[in-house]
Order: C-alpha cells, then structure tokens, then sequence
C-alpha cells in the first residue's frame, strides 16, 4: 500500500475514478470455462486488465505419498506470475509474495471444496497471472472456483473475489493498480454467495471502524456481482443447448 | 514432465502400422505441420507479445524491455534472452519446482534459435556504450502441452519480437530516463522459424504430436532464417540419425520453415 | 411426491428445501437440499440427485472397466484405469492362489502399456480399487482403437436399455466394449465401419446434451458420406 504521491486524480469532484468508474462500481470481469485441453478443469478471466489463465488437476494421485492423507483429499494451490505480467519483468521464480498469496487462496477455497469425498488424492489448483492491473488475487480466487466446478470437483458453493478499499478518503469498490499504489486501503475479499462466508480476508493499509464496516459490505456486494459472471461462465460452457461449446 | 510417458501397446501398434502405409494417425503428410495459428498482443502492457497454437499446443511468449547494464565483454551490443517454462497446467505431469533437464534444453533451444539467427542487430540497441544498453527478455510460458514445444516457442517468441514496440531511452545524468509515448521499431534482420522432426524407425515425420514424440527413437530441431541458412540445431532422444538423414531434415526445414515465416509475417 | 422439473445447476445452488433424501453429488445445509456439481438436478420419489455433467470417474463396484498396466511388483500390476484411483490387479487372480510368480512371469502375461478389460470387485476408498480380469469378456486387450470420453457420457453413449450402442455396433459392423470409467475399444473388421463408430462415439461426446441427439446419430449412420 503506497499511499504514494501521484498527479493521478484518484477521485474528482463528480466521483469519478481515475478510469472512469464510480466508487461501488468494480471493473468489467469476463470469464470462459474449459479453455484448455490437458487440464481437468479450467477458466480464463479478464478483471479490468488483469488476464489470468487458471488450471484444475484432480482430484489425483499424491506424490511423494507421505504428503497424502488416508482421510481425505488435500487441496494444492499455486499463485504464479508470468515474467511478462507486471510493469518491471518479474524473474520467473517464486516470490514470497506468491507463495503468501497460495496459501492464502488455499484456505479461500478449502471451506468450499468437499475433500473427504478423495482421500489419498490431491486437487491442484494452478493459477498464471499473465497480466497484472491490481486485484489480482481476487481475480485468481474467482477463476479457480470456475476451473474447480469445470473439473467436476464438488464443492458446497463457488468462492467469489473482489476487493474494497478507501482512496482520496473515499471507500471504492475494485481496487485498480493505481489506486492501489496511491491508495489509503486495499481489503481483499473472498465470499460464498450461498453459504454467506468470507473465506479470503487481508487488509492494507488503515480504516476506521466505520469504514472498516462500509469496506465489507461493498465488497460483499461486488463479490456476489461476480458471482453472477462466474455462474454465467459455467451455464455458457455447459447449458447451451444444441450451440458449439 | 518425463519425457517417458506410457503410451498403450494398442496406440503404438497403430501408429506403427499407419506409417508403414505412408499415413499419420491425425491424417497429416510426413512433412506437414499442423494447423498454427498467431495471435499478437495478447498482453497489450507487456512491449511485446504473441500466443502460437500449433495443433492444441499452445504457447504465450511476453516481451518485456529494460534498460539494463550490458554484458562486461559486449558493451557495445544491447542484451536478448528468451526463456521459457512448462506452466503446470499444461499437462498433468508438468512439475512446479526448479526445471527439470528437459525444460532447461527448451529454454536454452529457444534462446539460441532467436539469438545466433541475429535476429534482432544488437548494434543498435545501445543506449550509452558499456554502460547502458537496451535489455530484451523474451519469456514463453507453455499453455496446454500436445508435443512439439520447441516450435511453437520459436513461433511465439519470433511474432513476439517482431511486433515488439521498444520504449525510447534518452541518457540524462549518466542514467537511462525513459520518454513516454515515445517508441522505436525493433531492428529485425531476420525472422528465424525452427522445425523439429521425429524419427520413428524409417521415417522422418515433421511437427510430432505428443503422441508420436512418446515412441519416437530420435529427433532434431533445426532453425533457419529468412536467407534460408540454418542458424542453430539440437538433436536429442537416445537413437542416431544417418547422414542422409540429417541433410534430409535440413531440406525439410527450410522448405516447412519457409511456409510458416510467412504465417508469422502474416500475424504482425 | 411429485417429481420437479430437471433443471441445471452449479454448486452451491439450491435445489429445493423440505423432506427430501439428499443423494449423489448433493448435500444437505440446513432445510435446503444444494447442489455440490454442474449438471442436471433430478427429483424423484423423495428424494434429490445431480446427474454430472463433468467429473472424473470414481471406481464403484461391478464396473467394466478399461485398464492400462502401468507397473508391477511381484504381487500384483497396477492399473491406470482414468481415474484418482489405480487399480489394483493381485498376480493370484491371473496366476491362482498358490502359484508364487516371478518378475518375468508377470511381465509376460501383462506388460506395461498393455490394455485389459477388468472388474472393479472392491472400491473401499482407503485402499486402491481391487480389479479382476477372471471373468467372461475380461482380460487382455490384443486389438481395436482405443477411444476416451468423458465418463458422465457413458450413459448416453449405452442409451435406454442399450439402444444407442446396439444401433452404432449393428450399422457399423464393430463390436465396442465399454468401460464405465469412459475408455472404450473399438473393433471391427471393417475399416470404414470403424471409423464411423468412432465419429459416432465422437459425436454423442459433444452433443450428449441436446434432446434430439439419438435422430443426429442415426443420421450420421446411415449417410452414405465418409
């Protein structure tokens, strides 16, 4: 969270954002289910101009076995940035922020994902952010869920991602990656639209308790309008009838 | 990913039996490539990108560009890598971790087919002599794995390149400060196009899916240029090739690489 | 009870609350009946279902299926048969209980990469699904193309009552064994009828879904076109 010096106005006098959107709008999300041939399950998403491919094997066997466990299944998840994703060129090994971000879409999805119907077995979730415009976290969880329900892998409701913050002492909904370089707050949210559970919550940056309150319930309503894109991607690829999928 | 995938008996046999008769289980000629398709600018923030399909491969090659300090013998020559990497969801046996032997001969393949063509003239992309020059790096990253990753990084990488904007430089204070808005076409001398060929018993078959490439006894990658001179070569698998083998498949490069040149001509 | 409508569903949609059992690929969250799958949700007799339209195969027993050995030690081969799960095929049902067999032994009755027809006799999730290949039309594989579909597909493929499979073998001339876990070997001794089964296999794959697909195939079938 930079809280940086910009010239970018971050919010003008009619409240518009510096791309043009109002505070509780988020960015325009796209998402296609089965876009890959090898893998189990599989989702493309555009969040604004984050590209994010995402990739389901499983459930399947574990190796080494010792990682296994003889009662259930256990969920693997990958975050990973493409070199060419981000402004500076990121070297193609792990960053710590990445293996930070895994786990914590790991622990988004595992409430979701009915692993003791696989014991012995794995489900990997692999997600490549080929390119980055803030948010990107989110955008991996909401492709996952589509990857994981393309596979087949049962799940007690889908995880769905968007991200709430503050800016030019505004709460806004959809963090960009301006905003949240020059920002004040970034609260990224993961929610099961069904259940009603966040399963993904971190936070960068100060709040009061107030805007702690509107922070969430914004975001919870951006969560479920990706929900509705994510459900679309699923009926698009698996309910049209008698059209090409 | 072991390049020792079990292929069943029953497939074996087949593809066996159909070369024997002169024919390719997808029904392709033994020196036809698939279907390849280019897409550039697949990732509009990067200075440069391409996605290659060749048959249900499937490869994204970014092209990021920076100034960089050059290498301490070549201060006169701006700097070009290209590497490339298997992503885990290409293929179930793709391996997350440090690469394995075989994407390590991927990558360093891919970089000296774009590097000893001379592609781009390193001459030009020098931004103050032995102190800055322009550094081009060129990442593939494979997508969906269905044989062949050698090509289609060439191709990716190539079309990647090739419409890659660089950002214009200027030295101000000793350091290289960058002019927004301001771009410069990369100097190409070259477009260089690989193709690798199986051998099975007899026979040379061009672009091998991964099918073929599981009971093949040897191949051999050879890139040429638009002069149609053969500028980088790798064999591998455990057989040999006899020497007219080898003069055969340089033929057959040229002749394919030349068709598909113009398809990535085609894509810019 | 009345039976409801089939409709589609994802996971975590409510199917419908009240009295129901909730049954495959469903679960039950308080009053309401949810679905765990993408696929068509099915009401019937008290109690909720979801037919998949996607997933992998889970070995249950009784099934056929088509197996590929992958390993062996001097016990048993293991068996890639498209699943989490490998097969496990013990030396004692191919050998007989008492006979004790070398690596050589095994490897030629059952070598790596080849196919077998098999059982799934004990599918306890604890433990590596046991098959059999002692049985009529099980055993090794020594001819015909094999062909993979998605293993929810199977049902459509088999039809009511075996319709569907019965029309594609008699038009054809081939004879297609079916695994439950959505491989299959085709044969024939008709090149041109093999080819057409396959596109007919082929194309129940992509339209498993659409209501008119039994008039598309038998279309298919009985084009004089290649």
């Amino acid at each position: 969270m930079g809280g940086r010096d910009t010239d970018i106005v971050l919010l003008d006098e009619n409240g518009i954002r510096c791309d043009g959107r109002k505070v509780n709008e988020t960015r325009k999300v796209t998402i296609k289910a089965g876009v890959l041939k090898n893998a189990n399950g599989s989702a493309y998403i555009e969040f604004g101009d984050n590209k994010i491919l995402v990739g389901v094997y499983g459930p399947r066997d574990v190796h080494p076995k010792h990682m296994s466990d003889t009662d259930t299944g256990i969920l693997r998840c990958r975050y990973h940035m493409a070199p060419f994703s981000v402004g500076e060129r990121k070297n193609p090994a792990p960053s710590r922020r990445e293996i930070e971000i895994s786990k914590v879409i790991k622990e988004a999805l595992e409430p979701a994902v009915m692993l003791k119907e696989f014991p012995r077995t794995a489900v990997d979730v692999y997600m490549e952010v080929l390119q980055a415009d803030g948010g990107t976290r989110c955008a991996a969880l909401t492709g996952a869920s589509v990857a994981l329900a393309d596979a087949g892998i049962p799940m007690r409701d889908l995880v769905a991602g968007c991200a709430a913050g503050k800016a030019a002492d505004a709460v806004i909904l959809d963090v960009n990656n301006e905003e949240d370089q020059a920002g004040q707050a970034d609260l990224p949210i993961g929610y099961m639209p069904n259940l009603k559970k966040i399963t993904l919550l971190q936070l960068d940056g100060v709040l009061t308790p107030e805007e702690y309150k509107q922070c969430i319930e914004i975001g919870i309503d951006g969560c479920n309008q990706v929900y509705e894109i994510q459900k679309k991607a699923l009926q698009d690829k698996f309910f049209s009838n008698g059209e090409k999928q | 990913m072991s390049d020792g995938l079990i292929i069943d008996q029953l497939k074996k046999t087949q593809i066996l039996e159909l070369l024997q008769e002169g024919k390719r289980v997808d029904g392709r000629q033994f020196d036809e490539p698939r279907k390849l398709s280019i897409d550039i600018g697949v990732i509009p923030k990067a200075e440069g990108s391409a996605r290659a399909r060749l048959g249900d491969t499937e490869v994204v090659a970014g092209v990021k560009i920076q100034p960089e300090r050059p290498f301490p013998d070549t201060g006169d020559k701006g700097m070009l890598i290209c590497t490339a990497e298997i992503l885990p969801i290409a293929h179930p046996s793709a391996e997350t971790g440090p690469p394995q032997p075989h994407v390590i001969e991927l990558a360093r393949v891919t970089d000296r087919g774009i590097r000893e063509s001379g592609m781009l003239d390193m001459k030009q992309l020098v931004l103050e002599k032995d102190k800055s020059v322009i550094g081009i790096f060129c990442d593939n990253a494979v997508t969906d794995h269905d044989g062949n990753l050698f090509d289609a990084c060439s191709y990716a990488s190539t079309a990647a390149i090739n419409s890659c904007k660089i950002p214009k430089y200027e030295m101000q204070d000793e350091k290289p400060v960058k002019i927004e808005g301001e771009f410069i076409e990369p100097p190409i001398t070259t477009l260089p196009v690989s193709v690798t060929m199986a051998k099975i018993g007899d026979h040379i078959l061009v672009d091998p899916t991964l099918e073929e490439w599981g009971i093949m006894d040897a191949r051999i990658t050879i890139t040429s240029n638009s002069d149609g001179n053969v500028v980088a070569l790798q064999k591998g698998g455990s057989d040999g090739f006899t020497q007219e083998e080898l003069i055969k498949c340089a033929e057959l490069s040229i002749k394919v690489g030349s068709k598909i040149r113009e398809i990535i001509k085609q894509s810019k | 009870m009345s039976s409801e409508k089939k409709r589609h569903v994802i996971p975590g949609e409510v199917i419908t609350s009240g009295p129901y059992r909730a049954e495959q690929n469903t679960i039950q969250l308080g009053e309401n009946i949810v679905s765990t799958i993408v696929g068509l949700s099915d009401v019937h007799d008290g109690s909720v279902r979801v037919i998949p339209l996607t997933g992998g195969y889970m070995p249950q027993d009784d099934d056929l299926v088509i197996g590929k050995i992958v390993s062996h030690s001097s016990l048993s081969w293991t068996a890639d048969i498209n699943s989490c799960y490998v097969g496990m095929l013990p030396a004692s049902d191919v050998f007989g209980r008492d006979y004790s067999s070398s690596s050589d032994d095994m490897t030629a009755k059952l070598a790596k990469g080849d196919l077998i027809a098999a059982r799934i006799v004990n599918s306890d999730k604890t433990r590596d699904p046991l098959i059999t290949v002692s049985g009529r039309e099980l055993g090794k594989i020594d001819s015909g193309e094999l062909v993979k579909i998605s293993p929810n597909k199977v049902p459509r493929l088999i039809g009511k009552r075996g319709s569907m499979i019965q029309m594609i073998e008699s038009s054809t001339n081939s004879q297609i064994t079916i695994g439950q876990n959505g491989l299959l070997v085709v044969s024939s001794e008709d090149s041109n009828g093999l080819l057409k089964a396959i596109r007919a296999i082929e194309l129940i794959e992509e339209q498993a879904h659409v209501a008119n697909l039994t008039d598309q195939v038998k279309d298919m079938l009985e084009s004089k076109s290649e």
